[in-house]
């Protein structure tokens, strides 16, 4: 059911705040995926009580009443907020996140905290403290990640929607993977205040819903200036405007090198709903982004330098995991990191420091930074012919667990989809748009100009209407 | 292919440490990976590295005092506190 729909629901009372949120921890009781870390029960029984005065009193606003899980690198005030890593396992934050403060202020119901790569590093949502995340379209699978916790929360019914968060794929690969839909918001479309920081310059937290138009639905409550994050620049809207009133001539265009380089299955069926907004009257243009072959490794050069400055806040003594070992200040620090990380952590910071350390700085950070300027400008030259950037999500679908997530390599080289339109900062939403030969969801991504959501997620909206 | 030298100072960087079969295990790792970065360095110089324009990170709060976290709270996280500072092993 689409938010707005539940909305009319709850309004009209065909159903009660409380007994809605009874009925999704009921299902959580039940998950097999391993969705959430943490079950918020109390709490959203409670936020649920007080939703429903709200909507009783006649002044319910769009978010009031609706279930919806976090990812568990958002902090929650009084929650525990872990990373899904052993450094955090017992964090309490002292303070919500903007988002969460957003979405509080409308009595939106937080069921719970969903699990995902350890600190957002992975996309898989297998290298959790908590243990992995299995996908709802079949057990066997990955999830995809970081948000894998998220998008299994929303594909199999344990919430209405979900917050998740973005660096290099993290909400749209999953969602791909699960079958549902994902927005990554502009770079400062959304405020990062309390999202436990990986890659400062590419991190945005943004949702994972049933439908393109419930994203903007939700967008619409998050987004918006905030005084604790000065990247969060400009104000909210209705982000679902344009919904059902796509605008005719729209131009598309699809960079061939996201096709080629994705399984065939997936580049057909990609194309294929491509040909399809020919039926809604929009020009299907053929380009390029000639800097995609480079776009992997200057991802995870700039990601990871900024992930070993970001991460070394966790030293053992203000919060996070303590060593029971360590004679020295430099011990102390040095134990509580080697046994509180897990080893995807311990390999990016290391490969962070490679990239920022004296003889390598200009060979990779410095060149890395080059290729974003690069592929920013390649993006500026498709968007003066184009209105949205149609490619495959991610270029296979979900894949066994087990099957490739002890291979570092191979697990970059899979982002290859979607980290351009993080380092170029634009907006991004994957919905699905088929199955492979094995019935497992294919995702498709919709890019958009700087700060342009609204036509990203009307062109989806159009797609699920054909 | 890094040595394990190499390993070891990023490591110390890092304020991490490994075992020695660790050791071994994340220097072929890194290696892997850093032959996967090599990519960037071949790449035209010419262009300028990146520098945000249109953003224009401009959305700063007005400098005004506002109360901070009780300090209890903030602490509260710490594993080993005393009369509200943070414990650690003697520096000096």
């Amino acid at each position: 059911m689409k938010l707005k729909e539940l909305r009319k629901k709850l309004d009209n009372k065909e159903i009660g705040a409380v007994e809605l949120t009874r009925e999704n921890l009921d299902a959580i009781k039940g998950d097999v995926c391993n969705s959430y870390i943490t079950v918020c029960e109390e709490e959203a029984i409670s936020a649920a009580r007080e939703a429903q005065l709200l909507i009783d009193s006649g002044k319910a606003l769009p978010m009031t009443g609706i279930p919806v899980s976090v990812k568990d690198n958002i902090c929650t005030k009084g929650i525990r907020t872990t990373c899904a890593s052993k450094m955090l396992e017992d964090f309490i934050p002292p303070y919500d996140a903007s988002v969460v403060e957003k979405l509080k202020s409308q009595k939106t119901v937080i069921l719970g905290k969903t699990n995902m790569d350890e600190f957002a590093m992975g996309g898989s949502s297998q290298t959790s403290y908590f243990g992995g995340v299995k996908n709802p379209a079949d057990t066997s699978r990955v999830t995809g990640g970081s948000s894998g916790g998220a998008a299994a929360s929303v594909a199999a019914g344990l919430c209405a929607a979900a917050l998740g968060s973005d660096t290099g794929g993290s909400i749209r690969q999953p969602s791909a993977f699960c079958g549902v839909v994902g927005l990554k918001p502009t770079y400062g479309r959304v405020s990062r205040y309390g999202l436990i920081a990986f890659a400062s310059s590419f991190d945005q937290i943004g949702p994972i819903a049933k439908s393109a138009e419930d994203t903007g639905y939700i967008l619409s409550a998050i987004a918006g200036r905030d005084e604790n994050d000065m990247t969060a620049r400009c104000g909210s809207e209705d982000f679902t405007a344009l919904c059902g009133k796509l605008p005719k001539g729209l131009k598309i265009g699809l960079p061939k090198e996201f096709f080629e380089g994705s399984d065939p299955g997936i580049a057909a069926a990609v194309s294929e709903a491509a040909q399809s907004y020919k039926e809604l009257g929009a020009e299907l243009i053929e380009c390029s982004l000639p800097s995609l072959e480079y776009a992997v490794s200057a991802y995870y050069l700039i990601s990871s330098a900024e992930a070993a400055s970001n991460l070394s806040r966790f030293d053992g003594v203000k919060y996070g995991h303590r060593s029971a070992d360590g004679d020295s200040f430099m011990e102390l620090i040095e134990n509580s990191r080697s046994e509180g990380f897990g080893s995807e952590v311990k390999r990016r910071i290391m490969l962070g420091n490679y990239a920022l350390s004296s003889g390598y700085y200009d060979a990779y950070y410095k060149n890395a930074s080059r290729i974003r300027t690069k592929i920013k400008a390649e993006y500026d030259d498709i968007f003066s012919r184009c209105d949205i950037v149609l490619t495959p999500t991610a270029p296979t679908t979900a894949y066994p667990i087990g099957f490739q997530e002890n291979d570092p390599v191979k697990m970059y080289t899979a982002d290859i989809c979607t980290v351009t339109a993080n380092i170029a900062g634009l907006p991004s939403v994957s919905i699905p748009c088929g199955a492979d030969e094995n019935g497992l969801p294919i995702g498709m991504s919709l890019t958009g100009r700087y700060m342009d959501e609204k036509l990203i997620i009307a062109a989806a909206d159009a797609f699920e209407r054909l | 292919m890094i040595s394990t030298e190499v390993t070891k100072h990023l490591a110390q960087l890092s304020r991490l440490s490994f075992k020695e079969d660790e050791l071994a295990e994340m220097t072929n790792q890194m290696s892997d990976i850093i032959a996967l970065m090599d990519k960037v360095c071949d790449f035209d110089n010419n262009v300028k590295t990146y520098a945000p324009k249109e953003e224009k990170f401009n959305n700063l709060r007005c400098d005004k005092p506002r109360n901070s976290y009780p300090t209890e709270e903030i602490i509260g996280n710490s594993k080993a506190v005393r009369d509200n500072c943070f414990v650690v092993p003697k520096v000096v």
